[in-house]
């Protein structure tokens, strides 16, 4: 009898223990809709990086105070593998989501998932932001807006004084980017640069590539998805371009975010770097004591590296109130803030009239305003549709260009070959 | 009188019948979370990857029939049979000499000459609870492709040109078979060593009187017992390096290279960088039927084996 008991309860427990599971599922499930779901009017929101949203969502609630924004920031890799898979499930996913612009293609399939965010309005703050970084957040078509623009990072010339004035150029910004304004020029400039100091003059085939590829009308997708990246005479033209730098051996071996690369820009070992507002940043980090490095603009135009977009799914509750407060949040005096107070380079051109900004310098960079260089280089963007496998083909160019500059490959063959494996990974789609 | 006895006893069984149900249903509620957790987590993906690799999928959008179109895709994919290729030649030289290496360790630890033995036992099966990460990440800098880098600045000593170890097949390879052998030639060793132990003594002090030197105990004593725990090691090294993920993800910093490229790697870089779940799904399939065919082959010969050691006994 004892045990009967015994086992009775113990089977009491264990399926007391599995209700619990099933339970608590049940209402995380419940709990997670009633975050989405406005339940109790918590407006859900997850970011990566660092945003200082925090700080705006306060001064939100202290205005707004029947609503109530939860800001959850996570590591930007598995930030959007967890929106990734909410969205996937169907389930999960918050109100409010950050997405990076290079990551915003591959949610371009699950636009059912998204609340087109011209039906909340959205037309109306369009004349805000400038247009390419508008577009870049909607359909292909256009009819489907996905995000608000939060930050951007257009791309500038970073370069160092003391390699360039070696070569015999002028250190001042203005006066180097007028003599160096083309990219003939540039290379010019580069073989110079190699002869008279033995430097190279970028510091990885990656960056000469795409300042070069960002300055092209179409990349690698057309707006219909079709692949167009072989028969897309700028984008080769970009790739032989970066091929005679390396035949000239005025291209590096230091590849992003080694620490090679870091070394490199501390002890100068290369005379530019052709890289985004958000850079800035990076360069101080690494090289906190250099005197000599300075911005100016780039050859022929610019090109757009990050930044992200604020959407809302399609299973909130509270969409609504999710976008009265992601408008008001990257809306051009908010986006002031952020500059002001995170370096978040603002996606509104109206900013950078404002007088703050206008009266921007910092030390580091000789007093220069570097963010009106910054803010001429976003006015020339070009509005390019990227497409949901950019990616791939992206990073099949860029082992081509790798085994030309380190195993010296031939540059015709090793683009036949990136376009074969381009293809071949293609068919799986 | 009989009948009351047999009532009693019927009456008896029927309740400890009856209790035995009780415990057995006690018994599978407590064994219940494991196999709940395992369907859920573990049964089900492994049925779904079955299903995926019959279809379209990017994880997103809708999923479509492809029939066998995802086999046909991989098989003709030159880099899926590198990455083959890559996974038994990176396996082969991370495991060879890995084992060879652990059982002259091993023999070394269990020798009654050595000093601090604890100490070296637990410095040589370090690496294995060391962080996969770590490791791969301390290696990268080892192998660095720059004239700075460990092992090029060593080489430079003899005036060779520093090697890009990314983008050189053998010095890919190198470097990945370096980390899989450091991690795990300590476990090896342990196992090795407790085979070791399991023998007895008395064989080794019956070979000394009948003047058997150091390296005819060494043949005709420690291999032979050893035959278990080696064959143990060996299928589990097989396996462990059809798996291989970690290493190159890490050496290559994400932008997977073919001179590296693994089974694993490549079924990763399908599902989780360009979302081809289909096709992800078919080379993980393609693995299982590697991995099945080796573990057949484990146990055909380990029965082998077996049956001889019968024999002779």
């Amino acid at each position: 009898m004892k045990k009967v008991l015994k086992a009775g309860l113990v089977a009491g427990g264990v399926l007391a223990l599995l209700a619990g599971c099933s339970g608590d599922e049940g209402e995380n499930g419940n709990s997670g809709d009633g975050g989405s779901g406005g339940g109790n009017g918590t407006i859900d929101m997850w970011v990566f990086g660092t945003t200082g949203y925090e700080k705006l969502a306060d001064a939100y609630m202290e205005e707004n105070p029947d609503v109530e924004i939860n800001i959850q920031t996570t590591e930007m890799g598995d930030h959007h593998n967890n929106l990734f898979t909410a969205l996937s499930a169907g389930q999960g996913a918050p109100d409010i989501a950050m997405i990076e612009v290079g990551e915003i293609e591959r949610y371009r399939e699950a636009q059912d998932r998204f609340v087109n965010l011209y039906d909340l309005g959205a037309e109306d703050a369009q004349g805000n932001y400038l247009d390419w970084v508008w577009n870049v957040g909607g359909s292909a078509d256009g009819e489907f807006q996905f995000g608000l623009p939060t930050d951007i990072g257009p791309t500038a010339m970073y370069y160092r004084k003391d390699v360039v004035e070696e070569a015999g150029y002028p250190t001042d910004p203005a006066e180097l980017a007028a003599e160096v304004d083309t990219w003939d020029k540039y290379a010019t400039f580069a073989k110079e640069i190699v002869d008279a100091t033995g430097k190279p003059v970028v510091d990885n085939a990656e960056l000469i590539f795409n300042a070069k590829r960002d300055q092209a009308t179409e990349h690698y997708f057309n707006r219909e998805n079709e692949l167009i990246v072989e028969e897309n005479a700028e984008i080769r033209e970009a790739y032989d371009y970066t091929v005679d730098l390396i035949q000239a051996d005025a291209v590096g071996n230091m590849p992003l975010w080694t620490p090679e690369w870091g070394q490199g820009m501390a002890e100068g070992s290369y005379a530019t770097l052709l890289g985004p507002a958000w850079m800035q940043g990076v360069v101080k980090g690494n090289a906190p004591d250099s005197e000599d490095w300075m911005i100016t603009t780039m050859p022929e135009g610019a090109g757009n590296w990050g930044g992200s977009y604020l959407t809302i799914s399609e299973e909130s509750e509270m969409q609504e109130e999710a976008y009265a407060f992601i408008e008001w949040l990257v809306s051009p005096e908010n986006q002031l803030e952020s500059f002001k107070d995170m370096g978040l380079f603002p996606s509104t051109p109206s900013v950078y009239e404002e007088e703050e900004f206008v009266n921007y310098t910092d030390e580091y960079f000789g007093g220069i305003n570097t963010a009106a260089v910054f803010a001429e280089a976003a006015e020339q963007v070009n509005d390019v549709y990227k497409g949901r496998n950019y990616l791939l083909v992206q990073g099949e160019i860029m082992t081509a260009l790798d085994n030309v500059l380190s195993s010296g490959g031939d540059p015709d063959q090793e683009w036949e070959d990136a376009m074969e494996r381009i293809e071949q990974r293609l068919e799986r789609e | 009188m009989v009948s009351n006895t047999e009532k009693h006893n019927g009456r008896k069984s029927r309740r400890s019948l009856s209790q035995d149900k009780r415990n057995s249903i006690a018994g599978y509620l407590f064994i219940s979370p494991f196999f709940i957790l395992f369907a859920i987590f573990g049964l089900f993906p492994m049925l779904f990857s079955f299903y995926l690799a019959f279809f379209k999928w990017n994880g997103l959008g809708e999923m479509t029939y492809n029939g066998f179109n995802n086999f046909t895709i991989i098989f003709n994919d030159p880099v899926f049979w590198k990455s083959i290729y890559n996974t038994v030649v990176i396996g082969l030289m991370g495991t060879v000499p890995q084992l060879i290496v652990a059982f002259l360790l091993a023999y070394a630890l269990n020798s009654q000459v050595l000093r601090f033995r604890n100490t070296f036992r637990v410095a040589i099966f370090m690496p294995y609870v060391t962080s996969i990460v770590a490791v791969a990440i301390l290696f990268s800098i080892i192998f660095n492709n720059q004239s700075f880098g460990l092992v090029n600045s060593f080489l430079g000593l003899f005036g060779v040109d520093p090697i890009v170890f990314t983008q050189s097949e053998w010095g890919a390879k190198i470097a990945i078979a370096a980390m899989i052998f450091w991690r795990w030639v300590g476990y090896n060793t342990i196992i090795f060593l407790a085979g070791m132990q399991s023998i007895s003594n008395d064989l080794y002090e019956a070979a000394k009187i009948d003047g058997a030197t150091l390296s005819q105990q060494l043949r005709y004593i420690t291999l032979p017992m050893l035959k278990p725990f080696v064959l143990f090691t060996v299928f589990m090294g097989t396996i462990g390096s059809l798996q291989i993920f970690t290493e190159p993800l890490i050496f290559f910093n994400g932008n997977l290279r073919v001179e590296g490229i693994t089974v694993v790697a490549y079924l990763y870089r399908d599902a989780f960088e360009s979302n081809f779940f289909g096709t992800a799904s078919a080379t993980a399939i393609v693995l299982f039927a590697i991995i099945m065919v080796f573990s057949v082959l484990n146990l055909l010969i380990t029965n082998r084996l077996g049956r001889g050691k019968a024999r002779k006994a």
